[in-house]
């Protein structure tokens, strides 16, 4: 039953997409790179090379995963409808004949045909036909049909756009069929010789045939085929006789394409998703979600004020595993009044802000930094701005606090690997959709997390984002008062508005500390209820203020009572303790009653008055100070001499009573100090008995002087910094520069194609996927140009056979190569700078979380290299600082990177690591192919690529 | 944004602007389903409580009118959580109901089918609940009618008890038209029940169970006596200690058709049991050998109606026992339904929702309870005296504090300021009391004095033949004087803010000439004697009292000025 299936994984038809790739013009090829990053990075040597690349499981996985479900649909209704690659061996159809060629029968696919089989209605055909063109752009689609004249991108683009008769025959970018499964759009494969379709089943076939067809014509394509003797036995029997089936093995049938096309009426889908789906929600009035948003962003600003101040009291100790302890999260989500949840956020967003800091000592304990002070002078929403933007920029993933990781660890707040690259980006997206459901009628729709994923779902159909992602993203927003009651607040939406610039432009100076009055704060102040300067003193010895207190206001309540409620009012409550407070603070009774009065509409209550008056008459009638040490004698009047003493000035001497004075100096220094001025002193101790002199003295602890955390919290700032785009239009006229030498050196093109065919058909039946692009360049065009590429050792020898013209890479070294000589040199360069980059990149650049298969961390690992080498790397030791810093942001992004260490005996080793924490010259790792945790000197770090 | 009285915060109070012009509709909006907490002069708080929500459901408001009332009145945008909150919460209210099924007897029917598995999965319930006998319906052992409900608010899913009431044993109560006179001589007055307390009556009737919020000395006894006249039947009244049990007798005498012998008390010294049994909750609470002994009490009779005075102070003992009496009538009557103890769900559940709430405010407008002044007297101790409380020892401290000799001087000018008016003075220690009286040529009165003698100084001080009277903590409860006008309180037992509302309320019975009551404290100052009326006095503030501090040294100077003002 095998025969009659095709090979399952054919030879894509590398050449004529190489081709349709060069004949693009320039414009065209750099919107490309722009379209698929990762194609451009490293810079690919030629385009050939960069067609293989846009063809690799790698680059094409990575590029679905970003598609939306329009996209995929489209990508596998081509699929569907374009002609099966020709058999492996039978000589291909001249160019222009080939949409023709391989399937009389065909029609051409054009963009019409395409938008016909998805059952388009005229509106979502013009969707269709954008949609194809951006895929035509992103070469994951490909015009079978030569143009004319080589580059002249006007005229074809613009037929292409309008979609005329004359139009395009869509091809799949190869390798898309491989990535896409087996049963694009749940369709079965082609049969050899391909089948027509011929009328359905009628009246002849045996009852029950039609009903297996139906079962089958939705997909997915595969029947079990029941046991002999059985009536639907007859019924699949027949239909396999008859060409409706065929049988894949002993126990299962499928539903050959073209049959399920005609059971599907030509359709490829039964429900095209050409639009994002627009959930409801749920409506909330804007003034509403604009009251809790500001409601939130008080709370906010007001708890990273708590957090501050509490770790300005008593810093809190970083675990040793990096991170703040559940004890000290508990007790300050007490002193913030919330719950352990929020209360880390609060921690993360008061770090990302860099207004707290892990100090550096030993132990490290978190402190708030020099840029905290600044901060507290802001008015409410610059400092809001300030915390929104921090949040608005940063990876960490503080949703992921309390949950355990793979060893069990429970994931402590500040931790360093609650990051993940691809939060900003998902942050921009859950945002964006939030503001897409917004109407203009006053009305915003508060939207599910469900509601969010279904959209996020629509636009990244292979990548769906994780739902506790989505859930923790939605859950800070409202927090941050970003969302209000569910739906995007106005701060909430400057703010997206700015994230999305600074995207796309960052601004080098990252200006997180520096108060900017921006469109963020702007918006935010505009919802902020009116402050309010005035106090409703009560008898009962409570003050209401009637909104939001004003700065001044606030800073006099916070000392001199205790808040009791909060919200769009506040209640405070003075008591005894509250007024010591601010008597403590320096306060006098006389002072806080008039500020209290001159803000209370109402007359000072006299309890009030009382008990200020009171309290004040009481507070200090005992007085603590500081002494080293003290004198005492029995006669006031050698003590009164001694007070007066110029020579003793340094002691620091006051008199507390009439026989007692008290020194700044210690004992024993003010004993040595009085025996010199001839004074025979005796030193006592605490019960009064006369004590030897030696004992008194005692040690003193150094203070360390504080870190300035200023100058740590900016050092991260910059290094946060995103990287520009690279300049694609230089890129691309090298890489013409590189194809037009080529082109003169070399034969006629479609001679050379020809050669290359002929030997592609044989070589690459074996060859690894990712290296099927390869080989073509040694043979068709025998310049060692073309040597850089070579990823497999095996396809050397032909290589290093070719002749040495000019133009060769500068990693084969000026001379040209030795016969016997194999390419190594040029092996670790590649596979340093190119593979491994374009592998490692990946989650920066794709930003498709999770679920995607074959994107992320993991999945790019399988097409590397070993990860041992004895090679030099390419550019000799690196310079310390660099690796230091290359390694500083791995751990900052999650990202692994290469490693090369020397080793006991001096060798190098190359490994691909995911460090985790530097400090103390040892780089603490992670190897994920030996799954092992390493910890290494930094001495022994030769060199580190990203 | 609205210019409303109200603001509502996302903690649940409701911030009420007492002086804005729309202040008195905002109050009655939220009554019915808001609790006050506390009332001093500027804005007063009210709480949102899941009880309260029940309580105005089960008074037949619905959520979409708490929600409007709370928007309508409502200075900044309501925070949406607490909207959503109270919509939800209103709506568990009576999703459960106890019925009477002809077939099963008592019932629990659910409007919903979700909700009734959750309540019966929950391991609370287990034991409480019979048979199920559809979706909808279980069968419930009646003898666990209270237990049930009491489990179902604390699942968060009070029921409706629609199962009624027994009929209980008929015994015909009536109100008296007219009021005989104090003393022997003098003519009946005719008599009726204020309008509150009719509503309060009607409320509680109409209501089933229930407890009733009046303020202290607004007639809650009358209130008691009304639901017994409309009841007609057997009574059981639990009330707080002796003193009450006796005052309560006096006063059903008095305003109703019963006698004396039809009235029994049930206390510590006696033990009657007559068709309206007047017991205290102490006696039902005392123990022996592990056994509360007096529990036949609740039985003894077929009660038709059963109530409980000074709801919240009922201890938890008299809550197990009361889950036992779902099928009798309960009135609650209290000043607060706040408790010390957290325990107003069990009020809710056991003897019934809110049914009658008259703010405090309300009535002394209305002139049924006197306005009152209430100052605090500050005294600073001599040096001599400081140095001793300084080095006492802590259990001497306040005896030391409140019995300061300059007290004594300070009541001579409090009395010399009130010439024309009754002077009660208050006291807690017996020997500053006897020296108070002897240096104010007053009667003392202790517990020691003997009932007669007692009787005599009552009665010349009500007629007005002595106007100084000094008395000791017995006459917290058990006197009633209408036209004692000024009391001083030298000393009280600690912090008890009860005791404090209750001294006040000896001066509130409102006056013939509706002159303003005076209630002055004598602290000293510094010591735990200020603490203790500091606490004291923070109900009384909270309930709009608004009291004044003066210094000792200044009460000579100061009573010029002040005489005008009040």
């Amino acid at each position: 039953m095998a025969s009659t299936l095709r090979d399952p994984a054919p030879s894509a038809p590398t050449r004529h997409f190489a081709d349709a790739l060069r004949e693009r013009p320039d414009g065209a090829l750099v919107a490309l790179l722009r379209a698929r990053p990762d194609l451009g990075s490293p810079s690919p040597s030629t385009l050939r090379s960069l067609a293989a690349r846009a063809s690799s499981r790698t680059s094409l996985e990575r590029a679905l995963a970003r598609s939306d479900a329009l996209t995929l649909q489209i990508l596998e209704a081509v699929l569907a409808l374009a002609p099966p690659v020709r058999e492996p061996g039978t000589p291909p159809a001249p160019p222009g004949t080939r949409a023709t060629g391989g399937s009389p029968a065909r029609p051409r696919v054009t963009p019409a045909a395409v938008a016909e089989a998805l059952g388009a209605d005229p509106e979502e055909r013009q969707l269709v036909e954008e949609c194809i063109a951006r895929a035509l752009e992103a070469a994951l689609l490909w015009d079978a049909i030569p143009s004319a004249a080589g580059p002249s991108p006007q005229g074809r683009s613009a037929a292409r756009r309008t979609g005329v008769a004359a139009g395009p025959d869509l091809r799949p970018a190869p390798g898309l069929d491989e990535v896409l499964g087996p049963y694009p759009a749940g369709l079965g494969p082609d049969v050899d010789p391909p089948t027509t379709p011929r009328p359905l089943p009628g009246p002849d076939a045996p009852a029950g045939a039609r009903a297996v067809l139906d079962a089958l014509a939705w997909g997915p394509p595969v029947g079990v085929v029941p046991p002999p003797g059985s009536r639907p036995r007859d019924a699949v029997d027949w239909l396999v006789r008859n060409g409706y089936l065929v049988r894949s093995d002993a126990r299962h049938v499928l539903l050959p394409r073209a049959v399920g096309l005609a059971l599907r009426g030509g359709r490829t889908h039964q429900r095209l998703q050409a639009q994002a789906p627009r959930p409801e929600g749920r409506p909330v009035s804007a003034a509403t979600v604009d009251a809790e948003a500001a409601g939130a962003a008080l709370d906010i600003v007001r708890r990273v004020g708590v957090l501050v101040s509490a770790w300005d009291d008593a810093p809190a100790p970083q675990l040793r595993t990096g991170g703040l302890g559940v004890r000290d999260l508990r007790r300050v989500a007490t002193a913030m009044e919330t719950d352990e949840a929020s209360a880390a956020f609060v921690v993360e967003l008061a770090a990302l802000a860099g207004l707290v800091v892990d100090d550096g000592d030993a132990p490290p304990t978190y402190v708030p930094t020099d840029a905290a002070e600044p901060w507290s002078t802001l008015d409410d929403a610059d400092r809001w701005a300030v915390l929104a933007r921090a949040w608005a920029l940063t990876r960490r993933t503080p949703w992921q606090i309390g949950t355990r990781d793979e060893r069990g660890t429970l994931r402590a707040p500040l931790s360093p690997d609650l990051q993940r690259p691809w939060v900003p980006r998902l942050r921009a997206q859950v945002l964006e959709v939030l503001q897409h459901g917004s109407s203009s009628s006053g009305e915003r729709p508060a939207l599910s997390t469900a509601e969010v994923l279904e959209v996020l779902t629509w636009r990244t159909p292979r990548a769906v984002p994780p739902e506790r992602a989505v859930d923790g993203l939605l859950m800070e927003a409202s927090w941050l008062g970003v969302t209000g009651a569910g739906a995007l607040s106005a701060p909430g939406r400057a703010l997206l508005e700015t994230v999305v610039q600074e995207q796309e432009a960052p601004s080098a100076d990252g200006g997180r500390v520096v108060p900017v009055v921006d469109r963020v704060a702007a918006a935010v102040r505009v919802i902020l209820p009116h402050e309010v300067d005035e106090i409703l003193l009560q008898g009962d010895l409570t003050g209401i203020v009637p909104g939001r207190p004003s700065r001044d206001l606030a800073r006099l309540l916070e000392q001199t009572s205790e808040t009791e409620s909060r919200g769009a009012a506040t209640t405070v409550r003075f008591t005894a303790a509250t007024i010591t407070r601010a008597l403590d603070h320096g306060a006098d009774a006389d002072s806080l009653l008039t500020e209290l009065a001159r803000r209370s509409p109402v007359p000072l209550p006299q309890p009030l008055d009382y008990l200020v008056r009171d309290t004040a008459r009481r507070h200090g009638a005992v007085r603590v100070g500081s002494a080293g040490s003290y004198l005492r004698a029995a006669d006031p009047v050698v003590l009164a001499g001694l007070e007066h003493d110029p020579s003793l000035s340094s002691l620091g001497l006051v008199r507390l009573a009439p026989t007692v004075l008290a020194a700044a100096a210690d004992a024993g220094e003010l004993h040595e100090a009085l025996r010199a001025r001839g004074m025979v002193s005796a030193v006592e101790g605490p019960n009064g008995q006369v004590v030897d002199v030696r004992r008194v003295t005692r040690p003193r602890r150094a203070v360390p002087a504080r870190r300035s955390a200023l100058a740590l919290a900016s050092g991260r700032t910059t290094a946060e910094a995103v990287s520009t785009e690279p300049d694609y239009a230089a890129l691309v006229s090298t890489l013409r520069a590189v194809d037009a030498s080529a082109g003169d050196a070399a034969q006629s093109r479609a001679a050379a194609r020809e050669a290359a065919r002929n030997a592609t058909s044989t070589v690459l039946r074996s060859a690894d996927p990712a290296a099927r692009p390869a080989p073509a360049a040694p043979i068709s065009t025998p310049r060692p140009a073309a040597l850089p590429i070579l990823t497999s050792p095996t396809l050397t020898p032909p290589a290093a056979g070719s002749p040495a013209p000019a133009g060769e890479p500068p990693a084969a070294g000026p001379d040209a190569p030795q016969p016997d000589e194999p390419v190594q040199p040029a092996e670790p360069v590649e596979r340093g700078f190119g593979h491994h980059r374009a592998v490692e990149s990946a989650p920066e650049a794709g930003g498709a979380p999770g679920r995607a298969t074959g994107v992320g961390h993991r999945d790019g690992d399988d097409a590397s290299a070993p990860d041992v080498t004895t090679a030099a790397p390419a550019g000799g030791t690196q310079h310390p600082a660099d690796a230091l810093a290359l390694l500083r942001d791995a751990i900052r992004d999650g990202r692994k990177v290469q490693v090369d260490l020397v080793g006991r005996s001096g060798t190098l080793e190359r490994r691909e690591l995911r460090p985790l924490r530097l400090d103390g010259g040892r780089l603490r790792a992670v190897d994920p192919l030996r799954e092992a945790e390493l910890t290494i000197a930094v001495h022994r770090i030769a060199a580190v690529e990203a | 944004m609205t210019d409303g009285p109200l603001i509502v915060q996302s903690d649940k109070t409701l911030l009420l602007e007492v002086d804005h012009p729309r202040a008195g509709d905002a109050r009655r909006g939220i009554a019915p389903f808001a609790e006050l907490e506390r009332a001093p002069e500027h804005v007063h708080t009210y709480r949102l409580t899941p009880l309260g929500l029940w309580n105005a459901r089960a008074a037949g408001h619905d959520a979409e009118q708490v929600v409007n009332t709370l928007i309508e009145f409502s200075r900044y945008p309501v925070p949406h959580a607490l909207l959503v909150d109270v919509a939800e919460t209103m709506a568990r209210y009576g999703r459960l109901q106890l019925a009477t099924h002809p077939v099963h007897g008592l019932v629990l029917t659910a409007t919903d089918r979700a909700v009734l598995a959750e309540v019966l999965k929950s391991k609370r319930t287990a034991g409480l609940v019979g048979d199920r006998i559809d979706d909808l319906t279980v069968v419930v052992h009646p003898s666990e009618r209270g237990h049930l409900k009491q489990v179902l608010v604390k699942l968060g899913w009070p029921a409706e008890d629609l199962a009624g009431y027994v009929d209980g044993e008929k015994h015909a109560i009536e109100l008296s038209p007219t009021v005989p006179g104090r003393t022997p001589g003098e003519a009946p007055r005719e008599w009726s029940m204020r309008p509150y307390q009719e509503h309060a009556v009607d409320g509680f009737w109409h209501g089933g169970s229930g407890v009733v919020v009046l303020p202290c000395g607004a007639g809650k006894t009358i209130v008691g006596a009304g639901a017994m006249a409309k009841s007609g039947t057997t009574t059981l009244i639990l009330v707080t200690n002796t003193v009450s049990a006796r005052q309560w007798r006096d006063e059903l005498v008095r305003r109703t058709s019963l006698t004396e012998e039809e009235i029994g008390e049930y206390s510590g010294a006696r033990k009657e049991i007559k068709p309206v049994t007047i017991a205290t909750y102490q006696v039902l609470t005392t123990k022996r050998k592990g056994v509360y002994t007096h529990l036949e009490l609740l039985d003894a009779r077929d009660w038709g109606l059963v109530v409980y005075d000074e709801v919240h102070l009922l201890p938890a003992p008299i809550f197990r026992m009361t889950a036992d009496l779902q099928a009798r009538r309960r009135l609650g009557l209290t000043a607060t339904l706040v408790r010390e103890d957290g325990r107003e769900d069990e009020v809710f559940s056991l003897i019934g929702p809110k049914r009658y709430d008259a703010p405090w405010k309300d009535i002394e407008a209305q002139g049924y309870i006197a306005p009152a002044d209430c100052v605090e007297v500050r005294l600073t101790m001599p040096e001599s005296e400081r140095m001793i409380y300084a080095t006492a020892e802590p259990e001497d401290k306040y005896r030391l504090a409140a019995s300061a000799a300059g007290k004594k001087h300070v009541v001579e000018q409090l009395v010399a300021r009130h010439p024309d008016d009754q002077v009660l003075v208050i006291g807690q220690y017996l020997d500053q009391l006897l020296e108070l009286a002897t240096h104010l040529d007053a009667p003392l009165i202790t517990g020691a004095t003997t009932v007669r003698e007692r009787q005599r100084l009552f009665e010349a001080f009500r007629s007005g033949e002595i106007s100084r009277l000094v008395v000791s903590k017995v006459a917290n409860f058990s006197i009633d004087l209408p036209e004692a006008s000024v009391a001083i309180q030298v000393s009280g037992s600690f912090g008890s803010r009860q005791e404090e509302a209750q001294r006040l309320g000896r001066v509130m019975r409102p006056k013939a000439d509706g002159r303003t009551a005076h209630f002055y404290a004598v602290v000293a100052r510094d010591t735990v004697d200020q603490d203790f009326a500091a606490h004291r006095q923070r109900f009384l503030a909270e309930q709009g009292y608004a009291y004044r501090i003066v210094d000792a040294e200044d009460l000579g100077t100061e009573s010029e000025q002040e005489e005008p003002a009040a």
